[in-house]
């Protein structure tokens, strides 16, 4: 018996589908609009949290030494760092080396150090982070801790990027969830009146409905399908057109963002976050059909 | 089967369109309801279907208040009727056989069966072999057979007709009259509200008589 009347349902719902097709592409393309502008936004903060990951995955705590510091002291760093738990390896970096290091990677200003009469650089210890071994808070701790031993001047790790870059990652977000949020608010009110459009269409099917014994839910159910159908297939649309955004956007841009490039790549949604936007969609649907009857349909 | 008391309905003051109507229609009546335009005829039909209230008065349908009955359960009153109506409302773009099964469809009744008790009804009207076809290519007359075999598919035990035969030629009124005089030997509770005379010269059983909002007399044939 409800097998018969959900088929019923289903085939008027897809009646009023094909029959307000114009209008209902219409809200298709609102709702694929809204969502794709949260999955743009989605796909970018995912970038970031994929590059601040990949920046926590390569830690790299620095110490550098005091001048003055005695061959004890930096042993005792030294083996205080190769102690450690979250430390994969430690490297002694004299304060020589590291003014070879630094005219071999910037040769443009060897000629500036060469000149100088004493040796800027200081010695340091470069300790690398075990893969995912300390959280950012970990981290500063750790760090904090390297700073009180005896002969350590300073300690500087990649921390900075990383708050950078999940800072990005949020606003990303936050940004995408507040225009997204709006558009999906918009699209909420397009289905709400194309759902009363279609109603207002019906009107004499729903009288005759109601004169002959049909309950509220029966004649409720096509439309609500109908909105959840709209949404569902708003949102399906918006993630096909970001996977080929995605796709496009890098050829089309080429080379031209230069070092940008790497933050400004979109990432594709997990599956999780496909699913989120689908239902979404649907629910965006589901609620604004929904509200429609409430007002307008007065059984 | 219908006790009505003292029923009074106002739409604007100060016309009172009912004013303190009461009947008792037995279960297989043949029932008239008669007077001129503006005599209260739908407005009480419409308070039976519970389509609008009354301001005051009592309805019992098989011992039922349906006054009492909330909106979103109005569905079960109207299952114990079915309706016809002057303008015929029948679904234009769907063919003869969906509209008459549009009444089993809401009561999830198997396809089968469907099937074949849209037969039964549309053979009853003698519309069976145009059971495929788009209700705008029938006839007034045809248009509203298919009407009465969308109010009786469903076995309903009261058939309320407001001016069936409004739109038809007096030839097509009879025709269609016979229709209802059949279905009620069946067993059916019939009322009907019309101002055609000679209509129930021919057929009235019971009739009452309304002017102004109120029953004028009563005549039981």
């Amino acid at each position: 018996m409800i097998h018969q009347k959900f088929l019923f349902s289903a085939k008027e719902t897809l009646n009023n589908l094909w029959e307000f097709r114009g209008r209902n592409l219409f809200s298709i393309f609102i709702i694929c609009l809204s969502f794709l502008i949260v999955g743009v936004f989605l796909s970018l903060s995912n970038n970031f949290q994929h590059i601040a990951k990949q920046i926590q995955e390569n830690l790299a705590i620095v110490a550098f030494i005091e001048n003055d510091a005695s061959e004890e002291n930096i042993n005792a760093i030294r083996i205080r760092l190769e102690n450690s738990p979250y430390i994969e390896e430690v490297h002694y970096i004299t304060s020589q080396k590291a003014k070879e290091n630094f005219s071999h990677k910037f040769p443009e200003l060897r000629s500036i150090v060469e000149n100088l009469e004493f040796n800027p650089f200081p010695a340091s210890i470069e300790a690398v982070a075990k893969d995912n071994a300390l959280s950012l808070e970990e981290t500063i701790d750790f760090v904090n801790e390297i700073k009180n031993i005896t002969g350590v001047d300073d300690v500087q790790f990649n921390k900075d990027w990383l708050e950078r870059i999940q800072a990005f990652s949020r606003l990303a977000k936050i940004v995408g969830f507040f225009l997204g949020g709006i558009l999906v608010l918009a699209s909420f009110f397009i289905i709400s009146n194309i759902i009363k459009l279609n109603v207002l269409a019906r009107k004499e099917e729903i009288e005759i409905l109601r004169l002959t014994g049909a309950t509220n839910l029966f004649i409720r159910t096509p439309f609500l399908i109908e909105g959840m159908v709209l949404g569902l297939l708003g949102s399906s649309l918006s993630l096909l057109l970001l996977a080929i955004i995605i796709h496009i956007f890098p050829l089309y841009l080429g080379s031209s963002l230069g070092a940008l490039s790497e933050l400004i790549r979109f990432r594709f949604l997990s599956v999780g976050q496909c699913f989120g936007v689908l239902i979404s969609g649907c629910v965006t649907g589901f609620i604004g059909s929904y509200s429609s009857l409430a007002r307008f349909l007065n059984i | 089967m219908i006790e009505v008391y003292n029923l009074w309905k106002q739409y604007q003051r100060p016309n009172w369109a009912l004013s303190g109507i009461s009947m008792n229609i037995e279960k297989g009546d043949f029932c008239f309801i008669t007077g001129p335009s503006g005599s209260g005829k739908t407005t009480l039909l419409k308070i039976l279907y519970r389509e609008i209230f009354p301001t005051q008065g009592q309805i019992l349908i098989d011992k039922r208040n349906i006054l009492r009955i909330p909106d979103h359960k109005i569905y079960i009153l109207r299952r114990l009727m079915g309706i016809v109506f002057q303008d015929f409302r029948l679904l234009f773009h769907k063919k003869v056989f969906d509209n008459v099964a549009l009444v089993l469809r809401i009561l999830g009744v198997p396809q089968k069966e469907i099937r074949r008790r849209v037969f039964y009804s549309l053979r009853m009207v003698n519309l069976h072999n145009k059971m495929w076809e788009y209700p705008k290519h029938l006839s007034y007359g045809e248009q509203q057979r298919v009407a009465i075999a969308r109010a009786v598919v469903n076995n309903p035990k009261i058939i309320l007709a407001d001016e069936p035969t409004g739109n038809l030629d007096t030839e097509l009124a009879f025709e269609i009259m016979t229709l209802f005089r059949r279905i009620n030997k069946k067993g059916t509770t019939v009322i009907i509200c019309t101002h055609d005379r000679e209509l129930i010269r021919h057929y009235g059983k019971k009739i009452y008589f309304l002017y102004k909002g109120k029953i004028l007399r009563k005549e039981s044939l």
